[in-house]
């Protein structure tokens, strides 16, 4: 049996208010006390206005990131045809859970309060998000269940206190942080997003049917490039459990996350590569395509690159570009529910549009697509 | 922008040049300049490796030229110009490599390493061939490397080895120009070259040949 599958209604949650640039360091704290000497480049170079925080001021949690799945996935149920009981498979994803054990996925199903259901956990980075909607369309293609919530959450902020760079001594002694690590504090932040699949599609409002999913991973061409738990020692990593204990570790700078800027600018040919294999495949026909919703701005892609794809006949017009990311801020493996919610609200949609995801992850490089039609 | 053909050859040709240009951060020398580890003895090898190539490219393009039958005479013109625009580029190398201490009879008389030599090899032998316009595919990853990574090398390896401008010239002009050879290479394409029957399929094989070439000289970088 293979059944067509259906993301029937799509659902955001964004903690708190909206956080503007010039708030947002007293927000996070500062470090050292200090103004970052990074925050204007690293603004600059992703471009975000605002976003939103699941911490206060003070440190305070508001919510948990399992809480924030589970009121994504409420909110997708308001706006669904189906109900709670329904459900009948929960595929969560994160970056990180918030804690190490057990997985996110239990707590999202325990905040949900629903009856005994498969779950599965997807721990990547952005594109834990696509992991986690091809597993729940491949167990409603095969008809193992036939109603699936699917969730993407991320608590990015709980990393970003000032503590946790203030204890690490190498950068205590010099009183600053380093680029790699300040990138981050200036780009992700919090939020989740979800989306209720069904093998029906809605019977009063528009679907949107899910035509491919195409995940590949580099990991064998690349090192690390954002980590966290790991601290590069010399030439090796370390990775924080290998320190005699977690003092050591915090002090080592392992529970910092970091991102290494160059590593990613090297990872997009393969990107790019990826993106061309599937034209040449036939999975995607350019002309085809009426909105591109991608976790990677095409500010980022360097000149050159958009100028041989345009030449190549292989650049999707930028007006077909839609994103949120500059107002609702990069929430890592939430953004692409978080953008799809909107583009499904904003009202453009139309019958027989193509809608193609693009969800980069500079992880340890890996890269999805999804193509989805409007039905 | 192109006819439809001409986009296939591009996107295939992209293609190449995309997956070319990350296997060549996993050769040895350029994963030793991603991190940070670069020597001056480095830079002074491929200094001499890209002398070799300036020398020889100039050569085979020109003799690509004189492969190109009546019926092509514009894009004859076009090939041996480019081969004339080029030739003399070697200068700028000889004057980066004795700028870092390298001795200039070192430069001029250095044999060519294994993979040189079949990379080498084998455009001289196409370029022999009637009407070898699959050279396209050559050009477009060799220029691609000058267009998109020797600035980015450049950049890295100055500040490395924290050198001045004019002992990095070679890498830095080349970011910065050619940009035009991108359009001529264009033109070529759309000029009619498409109709010779399995062109468009020679064009990408002849650029994944060059690829792995390209990059197996740069594997045996002092293998001579």
């Amino acid at each position: 049996m293979v059944n067509q599958v259906y993301i029937n209604a799509l659902g955001a949650f964004l903690p708190g208010l909206p956080v503007a640039n010039s708030a947002m360091e007293d927000h996070l704290g500062r470090v050292f006390g200090k103004m970052s000497k990074y925050r204007s480049a690293a603004l600059k170079q992703n471009r975000i206005v605002q976003r939103h925080y699941a911490l206060d001021p003070n440190g305070n949690w508001l919510c948990t990131s399992a809480g924030m799945a589970a009121a994504a996935i409420r909110d997708a149920l308001n706006n669904s045809e189906a109900s709670a009981k329904d459900i009948d498979y929960l595929a969560v994803s994160s970056t990180l859970g918030d804690g190490l054990v057990p997985g996110l996925a239990s707590h999202v199903h325990a905040e949900l309060g629903l009856g005994a259901l498969e779950i599965a956990n997807f721990q990547s980075v952005c594109a834990s998000s696509l992991m986690a909607i091809k597993s729940a369309w491949l167990q409603l293609k095969c008809g193992e269940h036939s109603c699936a919530a699917v969730s993407g959450s991320e608590f990015a902020s709980r990393y970003f206190r000032p503590g946790n760079y203030e204890c690490v001594d190498e950068w205590r002694e010099k009183g600053e942080i380093p680029f790699e690590a300040d990138f981050l504090r200036f780009t992700l932040s919090d939020g989740a997003g979800a989306a209720l699949l069904e093998t029906e599609p809605n019977a009063r409002q528009a679907s949107l049917r899910i035509v491919w999913i195409d995940i590949r991973s580099y990991a064998h061409r690349f090192d690390a490039c954002m980590v966290g738990g790991m601290v590069r020692q010399d030439a090796d990593w370390r990775y924080w459990s290998g320190f005699p204990d977690t003092i050591a570790a915090a002090h080592a700078g392992a529970f910092v996350l970091t991102q290494d800027f160059d590593l990613m600018q090297r990872m997009l040919p393969v990107w790019v590569s990826h993106y061309l294999d599937l034209i040449e495949r036939g999975m995607i026909v350019i002309d085809d395509i009426d909105h591109v919703c991608s976790h990677y701005s095409s500010h980022g892609l360097r000149r050159q690159i958009v100028d041989l794809l345009e030449r190549a006949g292989a650049m999707i017009d930028e007006q077909k570009w839609f994103t949120n990311l500059y107002q609702k801020g990069n929430t890592g493996t939430a953004s692409i529910f978080i953008i799809l919610e909107e583009l499904y609200r904003d009202g453009r949609l139309k019958k027989g549009d193509r809608i193609l995801c693009h969800v980069p992850e500079s992880g340890r490089s890996l890269n999805g697509f999804m193509l989805l039609e409007v039905v | 922008m192109g006819e439809p053909r001409a986009q296939a050859v591009m996107r295939g040709l992209l293609k190449v040049w995309t997956d070319f240009s990350c296997d060549m951060d996993a050769t040895p020398l350029l994963d030793k300049l991603n991190r940070g580890k670069f020597r001056l003895e480095d830079y002074r090898v491929l200094l001499i490796n890209h002398r070799q190539q300036v020398v020889e490219g100039s050569r085979w393009i020109a003799r690509a030229g004189s492969s190109i039958t009546g019926e092509y005479a514009d894009q004859r013109s076009l090939f041996l110009r480019h081969a004339i625009s080029e030739h003399r580029d070697y200068r700028m190398l000889e004057a980066d490599y004795v700028s870092v201490g390298g001795v200039l009879a070192d430069i001029l008389q250095a044999e060519k390493n294994i993979g040189a030599e079949a990379l080498h090899a084998f455009m001289y032998q196409r370029a022999s061939e009637r009407n070898p316009f699959d050279l396209l595919g050559a050009m477009f990853i060799i220029e691609g490397l000058g267009r998109q990574k020797a600035g980015e090398w450049g950049r890295s390896i100055q500040k490395q080895l924290g050198l001045g401008d004019e002992q990095i010239s070679f890498l830095l002009y080349h970011s910065v120009n050619d940009e035009d050879h991108m359009r001529e290479f264009e033109t070529v394409l759309n000029s009619g070259i498409l109709d010779i029957p399995d062109m468009d399929r020679q064009i990408v094989k002849t650029a994944r040949i060059v690829a792995r070439l390209y990059r197996l000289q740069i594997e045996e970088l002092g293998n001579v």
